[in-house]
Protein backbone atom coordinates (compact mmCIF):
# COMPACT_ATOMS: atom_id res chain seq x y z
CA UNK A 1 0.00 0.00 0.00
CA UNK A 2 2.80 2.41 0.87
CA UNK A 3 4.40 1.81 -2.46
CA UNK A 4 1.18 2.29 -4.32
CA UNK A 5 0.32 5.43 -2.38
CA UNK A 6 3.46 7.20 -3.51
CA UNK A 7 2.12 6.88 -7.05
CA UNK A 8 4.17 8.76 -9.57
CA UNK A 9 6.23 11.92 -9.25
CA UNK A 10 4.14 14.84 -10.33
CA UNK A 11 5.62 16.40 -13.43
CA UNK A 12 6.50 20.05 -13.83
CA UNK A 13 5.97 21.54 -10.41
CA UNK A 14 8.77 24.04 -10.76
CA UNK A 15 8.15 24.94 -14.40
CA UNK A 16 4.52 25.53 -13.45
CA UNK A 17 5.60 27.95 -10.74
CA UNK A 18 7.91 29.76 -13.13
CA UNK A 19 5.13 30.01 -15.69
CA UNK A 20 2.70 31.34 -13.11
CA UNK A 21 5.16 34.06 -12.14
CA UNK A 22 5.68 34.85 -15.79
CA UNK A 23 1.95 35.21 -16.37
CA UNK A 24 1.72 37.70 -13.53
CA UNK A 25 4.69 39.67 -14.72
CA UNK A 26 3.10 39.92 -18.15
CA UNK A 27 -0.17 40.94 -16.60
CA UNK A 28 1.39 43.71 -14.57
CA UNK A 29 3.50 44.86 -17.47
CA UNK A 30 0.32 45.14 -19.47
CA UNK A 31 -1.37 47.05 -16.70
CA UNK A 32 1.51 49.46 -16.41
CA UNK A 33 2.46 50.00 -20.02
CA UNK A 34 -0.70 49.03 -21.82
CA UNK A 35 -2.88 51.51 -20.04
CA UNK A 36 -2.31 55.20 -20.00
CA UNK A 37 -2.31 55.92 -16.32
CA UNK A 38 -1.18 59.48 -16.52
CA UNK A 39 -3.85 62.07 -16.68
CA UNK A 40 -3.11 65.27 -18.42
CA UNK A 41 -4.78 68.44 -17.28
CA UNK A 42 -7.68 68.95 -19.64
CA UNK A 43 -6.92 71.52 -22.27
CA UNK A 44 -8.93 74.52 -21.25
CA UNK A 45 -11.30 75.45 -24.02
CA UNK A 46 -11.26 79.14 -24.64
CA UNK A 47 -14.43 80.26 -26.31
CA UNK A 48 -14.63 83.93 -27.14
CA UNK A 49 -18.18 85.12 -27.52
CA UNK A 50 -18.37 88.02 -29.91
CA UNK A 51 -21.44 90.12 -29.51
CA UNK A 52 -20.72 91.80 -32.89
CA UNK A 53 -18.92 89.71 -35.39
CA UNK A 54 -17.39 92.37 -37.70
CA UNK A 55 -14.80 93.42 -35.19
CA UNK A 56 -12.08 91.22 -36.55
CA UNK A 57 -13.02 92.17 -40.12
CA UNK A 58 -12.96 95.91 -39.61
CA UNK A 59 -9.24 96.23 -39.94
CA UNK A 60 -9.62 94.87 -43.47
CA UNK A 61 -12.23 97.42 -44.52
CA UNK A 62 -10.14 100.08 -42.94
CA UNK A 63 -7.17 98.89 -44.86
CA UNK A 64 -8.94 99.10 -48.21
CA UNK A 65 -9.83 102.83 -48.18
CA UNK A 66 -6.22 103.99 -47.80
CA UNK A 67 -5.11 102.77 -51.26
CA UNK A 68 -7.27 105.38 -53.04
CA UNK A 69 -6.05 108.04 -50.66
CA UNK A 70 -2.39 107.99 -51.62
CA UNK A 71 -3.19 108.38 -55.34
CA UNK A 72 -4.78 111.82 -55.06
CA UNK A 73 -2.13 112.97 -52.67
CA UNK A 74 0.60 112.56 -55.25
CA UNK A 75 -0.76 114.84 -57.99
CA UNK A 76 -0.88 118.04 -55.92
CA UNK A 77 2.86 118.71 -55.88
CA UNK A 78 2.95 118.77 -59.71
CA UNK A 79 0.03 121.11 -60.00
CA UNK A 80 0.81 123.56 -57.28
CA UNK A 81 3.46 125.61 -59.01
CA UNK A 82 1.36 126.37 -62.14
CA UNK A 83 -1.87 128.03 -61.08
CA UNK A 84 -1.88 130.83 -58.61
CA UNK A 85 -4.35 129.55 -56.17
CA UNK A 86 -6.46 131.59 -53.96
CA UNK A 87 -7.25 128.70 -51.78
CA UNK A 88 -4.84 127.29 -49.29
CA UNK A 89 -6.12 123.72 -48.90
CA UNK A 90 -3.03 121.62 -49.20
CA UNK A 91 -4.49 118.93 -51.39
CA UNK A 92 -5.48 120.63 -54.64
CA UNK A 93 -5.21 117.73 -56.99
CA UNK A 94 -4.35 118.67 -60.51
CA UNK A 95 -4.09 115.66 -62.74
CA UNK A 96 -2.16 115.54 -65.95
CA UNK A 97 -5.02 116.99 -68.02
CA UNK A 98 -4.72 120.33 -66.28
CA UNK A 99 -1.06 120.39 -67.00
CA UNK A 100 -1.53 119.89 -70.74
CA UNK A 101 -4.00 122.72 -71.00
CA UNK A 102 -1.53 124.98 -69.33
CA UNK A 103 1.21 124.12 -71.70
CA UNK A 104 -0.92 124.52 -74.81
CA UNK A 105 -2.18 127.97 -73.92
CA UNK A 106 1.13 129.73 -73.77
CA UNK A 107 1.88 128.66 -77.34
CA UNK A 108 -0.93 130.58 -79.10
CA UNK A 109 0.15 133.64 -77.17
CA UNK A 110 3.53 133.53 -78.81
CA UNK A 111 2.30 132.64 -82.29
CA UNK A 112 -0.26 135.39 -82.76
CA UNK A 113 2.04 138.23 -82.02
CA UNK A 114 4.60 136.98 -84.46
CA UNK A 115 2.13 136.77 -87.38
CA UNK A 116 0.82 140.21 -86.79
CA UNK A 117 4.22 141.71 -86.68
CA UNK A 118 5.07 140.14 -90.02
CA UNK A 119 1.93 141.57 -91.62
CA UNK A 120 2.46 144.96 -90.19
CA UNK A 121 5.96 145.06 -91.45
CA UNK A 122 4.84 144.19 -94.97
CA UNK A 123 1.63 146.31 -95.35
CA UNK A 124 1.37 148.99 -92.77
CA UNK A 125 4.26 149.80 -90.69
CA UNK A 126 3.06 152.75 -88.72
CA UNK A 127 -0.73 152.73 -88.95
CA UNK A 128 -1.00 149.23 -88.02
CA UNK A 129 0.46 149.86 -84.65
CA UNK A 130 -2.80 151.17 -83.30
CA UNK A 131 -4.75 148.25 -84.70
CA UNK A 132 -2.11 146.03 -83.38
CA UNK A 133 -2.39 147.54 -80.01
CA UNK A 134 -6.13 147.17 -80.20
CA UNK A 135 -5.80 143.64 -81.31
CA UNK A 136 -3.29 143.00 -78.64
CA UNK A 137 -5.68 144.44 -76.19
CA UNK A 138 -8.43 142.27 -77.53
CA UNK A 139 -6.18 139.29 -77.45
CA UNK A 140 -5.14 140.13 -73.98
CA UNK A 141 -8.75 140.37 -73.02
CA UNK A 142 -9.40 137.15 -74.79
CA UNK A 143 -6.48 135.58 -73.05
CA UNK A 144 -7.62 136.90 -69.77
CA UNK A 145 -11.07 135.56 -70.44
CA UNK A 146 -9.63 132.25 -71.40
CA UNK A 147 -7.48 132.29 -68.36
CA UNK A 148 -10.44 133.17 -66.25
CA UNK A 149 -12.49 130.39 -67.77
CA UNK A 150 -9.65 128.07 -67.24
CA UNK A 151 -9.26 129.19 -63.71
CA UNK A 152 -12.93 128.74 -63.13
CA UNK A 153 -12.72 125.31 -64.65
CA UNK A 154 -9.79 124.51 -62.49
CA UNK A 155 -11.55 125.89 -59.53
CA UNK A 156 -14.51 123.73 -60.21
CA UNK A 157 -12.36 120.72 -60.69
CA UNK A 158 -10.51 121.59 -57.55
CA UNK A 159 -13.71 121.99 -55.69
CA UNK A 160 -14.93 118.63 -56.91
CA UNK A 161 -11.64 117.17 -55.92
CA UNK A 162 -11.73 118.82 -52.59
CA UNK A 163 -15.22 117.55 -52.08
CA UNK A 164 -14.06 114.07 -52.95
CA UNK A 165 -11.17 114.48 -50.63
CA UNK A 166 -13.33 115.78 -47.88
CA UNK A 167 -15.53 112.78 -48.38
CA UNK A 168 -12.54 110.58 -48.11
CA UNK A 169 -11.36 112.41 -45.06
CA UNK A 170 -14.76 111.92 -43.57
CA UNK A 171 -14.58 108.27 -44.33
CA UNK A 172 -11.20 108.07 -42.73
CA UNK A 173 -12.49 109.93 -39.79
CA UNK A 174 -15.33 107.49 -39.46
CA UNK A 175 -12.84 104.67 -39.49
CA UNK A 176 -10.85 106.55 -36.92
CA UNK A 177 -13.94 106.98 -34.85
CA UNK A 178 -14.62 103.31 -35.08
CA UNK A 179 -11.09 102.56 -34.06
CA UNK A 180 -11.39 104.95 -31.21
CA UNK A 181 -14.64 103.34 -30.16
CA UNK A 182 -12.95 100.01 -30.19
CA UNK A 183 -10.09 101.35 -28.16
CA UNK A 184 -12.59 102.88 -25.83
CA UNK A 185 -14.36 99.56 -25.47
CA UNK A 186 -11.06 97.93 -24.73
CA UNK A 187 -10.17 100.50 -22.21
CA UNK A 188 -13.61 100.02 -20.73
CA UNK A 189 -12.88 96.29 -20.46
CA UNK A 190 -9.57 97.20 -18.93
CA UNK A 191 -11.37 99.40 -16.50
CA UNK A 192 -13.75 96.62 -15.67
CA UNK A 193 -10.90 94.20 -15.10
CA UNK A 194 -9.14 96.70 -12.89
CA UNK A 195 -12.37 97.39 -11.08
CA UNK A 196 -13.01 93.74 -10.35
CA UNK A 197 -9.43 93.15 -9.33
CA UNK A 198 -9.85 95.95 -6.86
CA UNK A 199 -13.11 94.40 -5.70
CA UNK A 200 -11.44 91.04 -5.21
CA UNK A 201 -8.64 92.63 -3.28
CA UNK A 202 -11.11 94.57 -1.17
CA UNK A 203 -13.13 91.47 -0.40
CA UNK A 204 -10.02 89.58 0.61
CA UNK A 205 -8.87 92.49 2.73
CA UNK A 206 -12.19 92.46 4.50
CA UNK A 207 -11.46 88.95 5.69
CA UNK A 208 -7.88 89.42 6.80
CA UNK A 209 -7.33 89.36 10.49
CA UNK A 210 -4.13 91.34 10.57
CA UNK A 211 -1.45 90.20 12.93
CA UNK A 212 -0.71 93.17 15.11
CA UNK A 213 2.39 95.29 15.17
CA UNK A 214 4.41 94.25 12.19
CA UNK A 215 7.21 96.62 11.38
CA UNK A 216 7.16 98.45 8.06
CA UNK A 217 4.75 97.62 5.30
CA UNK A 218 5.33 93.98 4.32
CA UNK A 219 3.84 92.75 1.05
CA UNK A 220 2.67 89.20 0.47
CA UNK A 221 2.26 88.09 -3.14
CA UNK A 222 -0.07 85.23 -3.97
CA UNK A 223 -0.86 83.39 -7.16
CA UNK A 224 -4.53 82.45 -7.09
CA UNK A 225 -6.11 80.09 -9.57
CA UNK A 226 -9.82 80.65 -9.98
CA UNK A 227 -12.69 78.61 -11.28
CA UNK A 228 -15.38 80.23 -13.42
CA UNK A 229 -17.78 80.48 -10.51
CA UNK A 230 -15.34 82.55 -8.54
CA UNK A 231 -14.29 79.57 -6.50
CA UNK A 232 -10.66 79.12 -5.64
CA UNK A 233 -8.85 76.20 -7.14
CA UNK A 234 -5.40 76.86 -5.84
CA UNK A 235 -3.51 79.42 -3.84
CA UNK A 236 0.24 79.65 -3.95
CA UNK A 237 2.45 81.97 -2.02
CA UNK A 238 4.66 83.53 -4.65
CA UNK A 239 6.61 85.87 -2.48
CA UNK A 240 6.45 85.78 1.26
CA UNK A 241 6.19 88.99 3.15
CA UNK A 242 8.77 87.70 5.56
CA UNK A 243 6.18 87.27 8.27
CA UNK A 244 4.61 83.84 8.33
CA UNK A 245 1.73 85.11 10.42
CA UNK A 246 0.84 87.70 7.83
CA UNK A 247 1.20 85.22 4.96
CA UNK A 248 -1.09 82.69 6.57
CA UNK A 249 -3.57 85.39 7.56
CA UNK A 250 -3.79 86.47 3.93
CA UNK A 251 -4.07 82.90 2.69
CA UNK A 252 -6.89 82.20 5.10
CA UNK A 253 -8.57 85.41 4.06
CA UNK A 254 -8.38 84.39 0.40
CA UNK A 255 -10.22 81.18 1.13
CA UNK A 256 -12.71 82.95 3.36
CA UNK A 257 -13.41 85.46 0.63
CA UNK A 258 -14.67 82.88 -1.83
CA UNK A 259 -16.52 83.10 -4.07
CA UNK A 260 -14.51 86.01 -5.32
CA UNK A 261 -16.40 88.66 -7.27
CA UNK A 262 -15.97 88.21 -10.99
CA UNK A 263 -17.27 90.37 -13.81
CA UNK A 264 -20.54 89.10 -15.25
CA UNK A 265 -19.04 88.95 -18.72
CA UNK A 266 -17.65 85.42 -19.02
CA UNK A 267 -15.33 86.54 -21.80
CA UNK A 268 -13.34 88.37 -19.19
CA UNK A 269 -12.79 85.31 -17.08
CA UNK A 270 -9.49 84.30 -18.71
CA UNK A 271 -8.02 87.51 -17.29
CA UNK A 272 -8.93 86.27 -13.86
CA UNK A 273 -8.01 82.63 -14.17
CA UNK A 274 -4.56 83.16 -12.77
CA UNK A 275 -4.63 86.14 -10.53
CA UNK A 276 -1.57 87.47 -8.88
CA UNK A 277 -2.47 89.39 -5.78
CA UNK A 278 -0.32 91.76 -3.80
CA UNK A 279 -1.52 92.41 -0.32
CA UNK A 280 0.05 95.18 1.67
CA UNK A 281 0.08 95.16 5.39
CA UNK A 282 -0.66 98.85 5.55
CA UNK A 283 -2.43 100.86 2.94
CA UNK B 1 -6.38 72.56 -0.87
CA UNK B 2 -3.03 71.76 -2.33
CA UNK B 3 -4.75 69.31 -4.64
CA UNK B 4 -3.08 69.82 -7.92
CA UNK B 5 -5.04 69.37 -11.08
CA UNK B 6 -2.81 66.59 -12.32
CA UNK B 7 -3.00 63.48 -10.21
CA UNK B 8 -0.34 60.87 -10.23
CA UNK B 9 -2.35 57.99 -11.63
CA UNK B 10 0.36 55.39 -11.90
CA UNK B 11 -0.85 52.02 -10.73
CA UNK B 12 1.67 51.68 -7.95
CA UNK B 13 0.76 55.07 -6.63
CA UNK B 14 -2.91 54.12 -6.68
CA UNK B 15 -2.28 50.85 -4.90
CA UNK B 16 0.01 52.52 -2.41
CA UNK B 17 -2.53 55.17 -1.55
CA UNK B 18 -5.38 52.71 -1.13
CA UNK B 19 -6.77 52.06 2.32
CA UNK B 20 -5.58 49.08 4.33
CA UNK B 21 -8.54 46.73 3.72
CA UNK B 22 -8.31 47.36 0.01
CA UNK B 23 -4.60 46.67 0.10
CA UNK B 24 -5.21 43.47 2.02
CA UNK B 25 -7.81 42.38 -0.50
CA UNK B 26 -5.39 43.10 -3.29
CA UNK B 27 -2.62 41.14 -1.62
CA UNK B 28 -4.99 38.22 -1.02
CA UNK B 29 -6.08 38.29 -4.62
CA UNK B 30 -2.50 38.44 -5.81
CA UNK B 31 -1.61 35.36 -3.80
CA UNK B 32 -4.77 33.57 -4.93
CA UNK B 33 -4.13 34.44 -8.51
CA UNK B 34 -0.56 33.21 -8.26
CA UNK B 35 -1.62 29.94 -6.66
CA UNK B 36 -4.38 29.37 -9.17
CA UNK B 37 -2.01 29.94 -12.07
CA UNK B 38 0.48 27.63 -10.48
CA UNK B 39 -2.15 24.89 -10.21
CA UNK B 40 -3.36 25.61 -13.69
CA UNK B 41 0.08 24.90 -15.10
CA UNK B 42 0.69 21.91 -12.82
CA UNK B 43 -2.61 20.30 -13.78
CA UNK B 44 -1.94 21.07 -17.40
CA UNK B 45 1.30 19.13 -17.25
CA UNK B 46 -0.19 16.30 -15.19
CA UNK B 47 -3.22 15.76 -17.39
CA UNK B 48 -1.20 16.00 -20.58
CA UNK B 49 1.19 13.41 -19.24
CA UNK B 50 -1.61 11.13 -18.12
CA UNK B 51 -3.19 11.25 -21.57
CA UNK B 52 0.07 10.65 -23.34
CA UNK B 53 0.94 7.70 -21.09
CA UNK B 54 -2.50 6.18 -21.50
CA UNK B 55 -2.16 6.43 -25.28
CA UNK B 56 1.24 4.80 -25.17
CA UNK B 57 0.13 1.99 -22.87
CA UNK B 58 -2.99 1.24 -24.86
CA UNK B 59 -0.89 1.06 -27.99
CA UNK B 60 1.44 -1.45 -26.40
CA UNK B 61 -1.32 -3.43 -24.73
CA UNK B 62 -3.43 -3.98 -27.86
CA UNK B 63 -0.44 -5.09 -29.88
CA UNK B 64 -0.94 -8.31 -27.91
CA UNK B 65 2.38 -8.97 -26.23
CA UNK B 66 2.86 -11.41 -23.41
CA UNK B 67 0.88 -10.15 -20.42
CA UNK B 68 3.52 -11.50 -18.01
CA UNK B 69 6.27 -9.51 -19.71
CA UNK B 70 4.07 -6.41 -19.68
CA UNK B 71 3.43 -6.91 -15.98
CA UNK B 72 7.19 -7.25 -15.28
CA UNK B 73 8.02 -3.99 -17.03
CA UNK B 74 5.13 -2.20 -15.32
CA UNK B 75 6.16 -3.43 -11.88
CA UNK B 76 9.77 -2.39 -12.39
CA UNK B 77 8.94 1.11 -13.59
CA UNK B 78 6.22 1.79 -11.07
CA UNK B 79 7.29 5.39 -10.35
CA UNK B 80 7.34 6.50 -13.94
CA UNK B 81 4.35 4.48 -15.12
CA UNK B 82 1.09 6.08 -16.12
CA UNK B 83 -2.27 5.61 -14.46
CA UNK B 84 -3.48 2.99 -16.88
CA UNK B 85 -0.31 0.99 -16.54
CA UNK B 86 -0.67 1.01 -12.80
CA UNK B 87 -4.28 -0.12 -12.99
CA UNK B 88 -3.14 -2.99 -15.19
CA UNK B 89 -0.32 -3.84 -12.82
CA UNK B 90 -2.59 -3.90 -9.75
CA UNK B 91 -5.19 -6.04 -11.49
CA UNK B 92 -2.69 -8.50 -12.94
CA UNK B 93 -0.86 -8.92 -9.63
CA UNK B 94 -4.12 -9.77 -7.89
CA UNK B 95 -5.00 -12.16 -10.69
CA UNK B 96 -1.66 -14.02 -10.44
CA UNK B 97 -1.88 -14.22 -6.66
CA UNK B 98 -5.32 -15.81 -6.85
CA UNK B 99 -4.30 -18.13 -9.67
CA UNK B 100 -1.40 -19.51 -7.64
CA UNK B 101 -3.78 -20.60 -4.89
CA UNK B 102 -5.31 -23.90 -6.01
CA UNK B 103 -9.00 -24.54 -6.04
CA UNK B 104 -10.12 -20.95 -6.46
CA UNK B 105 -13.38 -20.29 -8.23
CA UNK B 106 -12.91 -18.26 -11.40
CA UNK B 107 -15.58 -15.74 -10.42
CA UNK B 108 -13.87 -15.13 -7.07
CA UNK B 109 -10.58 -14.54 -8.84
CA UNK B 110 -12.20 -12.07 -11.22
CA UNK B 111 -13.96 -10.26 -8.36
CA UNK B 112 -10.69 -9.79 -6.50
CA UNK B 113 -8.96 -8.60 -9.64
CA UNK B 114 -11.70 -6.12 -10.36
CA UNK B 115 -11.62 -4.74 -6.81
CA UNK B 116 -7.89 -4.24 -6.96
CA UNK B 117 -8.19 -2.43 -10.29
CA UNK B 118 -11.01 -0.24 -9.00
CA UNK B 119 -9.01 0.74 -5.93
CA UNK B 120 -6.07 1.82 -8.05
CA UNK B 121 -8.38 3.57 -10.46
CA UNK B 122 -9.92 5.57 -7.66
CA UNK B 123 -6.55 6.52 -6.27
CA UNK B 124 -5.44 7.67 -9.70
CA UNK B 125 -8.59 9.69 -10.23
CA UNK B 126 -8.12 11.30 -6.86
CA UNK B 127 -4.60 12.39 -7.67
CA UNK B 128 -5.72 13.66 -11.07
CA UNK B 129 -8.57 15.62 -9.58
CA UNK B 130 -6.55 17.11 -6.75
CA UNK B 131 -6.46 20.93 -6.69
CA UNK B 132 -9.27 21.12 -9.20
CA UNK B 133 -11.60 22.21 -6.44
CA UNK B 134 -9.20 25.01 -5.62
CA UNK B 135 -9.53 26.30 -9.16
CA UNK B 136 -13.31 26.11 -8.87
CA UNK B 137 -13.23 28.05 -5.61
CA UNK B 138 -10.96 30.72 -7.00
CA UNK B 139 -13.13 31.03 -10.05
CA UNK B 140 -16.29 31.58 -8.09
CA UNK B 141 -15.06 33.54 -5.09
CA UNK B 142 -12.31 35.85 -6.20
CA UNK B 143 -14.63 38.18 -8.14
CA UNK B 144 -16.57 38.70 -4.93
CA UNK B 145 -13.41 39.36 -2.99
CA UNK B 146 -12.34 41.90 -5.59
CA UNK B 147 -15.77 43.43 -5.50
CA UNK B 148 -15.54 43.73 -1.76
CA UNK B 149 -12.28 45.65 -2.11
CA UNK B 150 -13.85 47.90 -4.70
CA UNK B 151 -16.91 48.62 -2.63
CA UNK B 152 -14.76 49.40 0.35
CA UNK B 153 -12.56 51.75 -1.65
CA UNK B 154 -15.52 53.53 -3.20
CA UNK B 155 -17.15 53.88 0.21
CA UNK B 156 -14.00 55.53 1.47
CA UNK B 157 -13.67 57.88 -1.43
CA UNK B 158 -17.27 58.97 -1.11
CA UNK B 159 -16.89 59.49 2.60
CA UNK B 160 -13.98 61.78 1.87
CA UNK B 161 -16.27 63.72 -0.42
CA UNK B 162 -18.53 64.75 2.43
CA UNK B 163 -16.01 67.29 3.70
CA UNK B 164 -15.87 69.11 0.41
CA UNK B 165 -18.32 71.88 -0.29
CA UNK B 166 -17.93 71.74 -4.03
CA UNK B 167 -17.82 68.12 -5.05
CA UNK B 168 -16.13 67.44 -8.32
CA UNK B 169 -15.49 64.17 -10.07
CA UNK B 170 -11.79 64.84 -9.51
CA UNK B 171 -12.26 64.24 -5.82
CA UNK B 172 -13.67 60.74 -6.20
CA UNK B 173 -12.02 59.59 -9.39
CA UNK B 174 -8.67 58.49 -7.92
CA UNK B 175 -10.37 56.58 -5.12
CA UNK B 176 -12.66 54.78 -7.52
CA UNK B 177 -9.80 54.04 -9.89
CA UNK B 178 -7.74 52.50 -7.11
CA UNK B 179 -10.73 50.54 -5.86
CA UNK B 180 -11.46 49.20 -9.31
CA UNK B 181 -7.97 47.74 -9.45
CA UNK B 182 -9.19 45.26 -6.86
CA UNK B 183 -12.02 44.15 -9.13
CA UNK B 184 -9.63 43.87 -12.03
CA UNK B 185 -7.36 41.64 -10.01
CA UNK B 186 -10.26 39.50 -8.85
CA UNK B 187 -11.40 39.00 -12.41
CA UNK B 188 -7.87 38.32 -13.53
CA UNK B 189 -7.65 35.52 -10.98
CA UNK B 190 -11.15 34.18 -11.64
CA UNK B 191 -11.41 34.02 -15.40
CA UNK B 192 -8.45 31.71 -16.08
CA UNK B 193 -9.38 29.60 -13.07
CA UNK B 194 -12.90 29.00 -14.35
CA UNK B 195 -11.71 28.25 -17.87
CA UNK B 196 -9.04 25.88 -16.58
CA UNK B 197 -11.44 24.16 -14.22
CA UNK B 198 -13.98 23.45 -16.92
CA UNK B 199 -11.37 22.23 -19.34
CA UNK B 200 -9.57 20.01 -16.84
CA UNK B 201 -12.77 18.55 -15.44
CA UNK B 202 -13.77 17.58 -18.95
CA UNK B 203 -10.34 16.09 -19.67
CA UNK B 204 -10.38 14.08 -16.46
CA UNK B 205 -13.86 12.79 -17.21
CA UNK B 206 -12.68 11.49 -20.55
CA UNK B 207 -9.66 9.87 -18.93
CA UNK B 208 -11.96 8.22 -16.39
CA UNK B 209 -14.11 6.72 -19.14
CA UNK B 210 -11.01 5.40 -20.86
CA UNK B 211 -9.77 3.83 -17.61
CA UNK B 212 -13.11 2.23 -16.90
CA UNK B 213 -13.47 0.75 -20.34
CA UNK B 214 -9.91 -0.50 -20.12
CA UNK B 215 -10.68 -2.18 -16.79
CA UNK B 216 -13.65 -3.98 -18.31
CA UNK B 217 -11.62 -5.09 -21.30
CA UNK B 218 -8.73 -6.24 -19.14
CA UNK B 219 -11.02 -8.30 -16.92
CA UNK B 220 -12.41 -9.97 -20.05
CA UNK B 221 -8.92 -10.80 -21.25
CA UNK B 222 -7.89 -12.17 -17.85
CA UNK B 223 -11.04 -14.24 -17.55
CA UNK B 224 -10.38 -15.76 -20.96
CA UNK B 225 -6.83 -16.55 -19.85
CA UNK B 226 -8.03 -18.18 -16.61
CA UNK B 227 -10.59 -20.37 -18.31
CA UNK B 228 -8.48 -20.99 -21.40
Amino acid sequence: MALRGSSQVEPGRVPAGVLAVLVHIIFFAFMIFGLNWKTYPPEVMMVDLWSNLPQPEQPITKATPPPPAPAPVQPPPEVKPLPPEPQTPPPPPKPDIALKEKIEKPKPVEKKPSEKELKELKEKELKAQKEKEQKEKKEKEQKEQELKAQKEKELKEQQARIAAEVEQLQREQEANNRRQAQAAAQSRLGNEIAEYKAKILAKIKGHIIMPPDLPGNPVAEFDVTLLPGGDILDVKLRRSSGFAAFDSAVERAIFLAKPLPLPPDPALFPKFRNLSLKVHYRE
Amino acid sequence: MSATVTQDMSMFHLIGSASLPVQLVMALLLVTSFLSWWFIFRKLFVIRQAMRQSDEFENVFWKGPDLNALYQSAASSRHTAGSMERIFEAGFREFIKHKRQPGMDISTVMDGTRRAMRATYQREMDSLESHLSFLATVGSVSPYVGLFGTVWGIMNSFRGLSNVTQATIAHVAPGIAEALIATAMGLFAAIPAVIAYNRYANNIDRLATRFESFMEELSNVLQRQATG
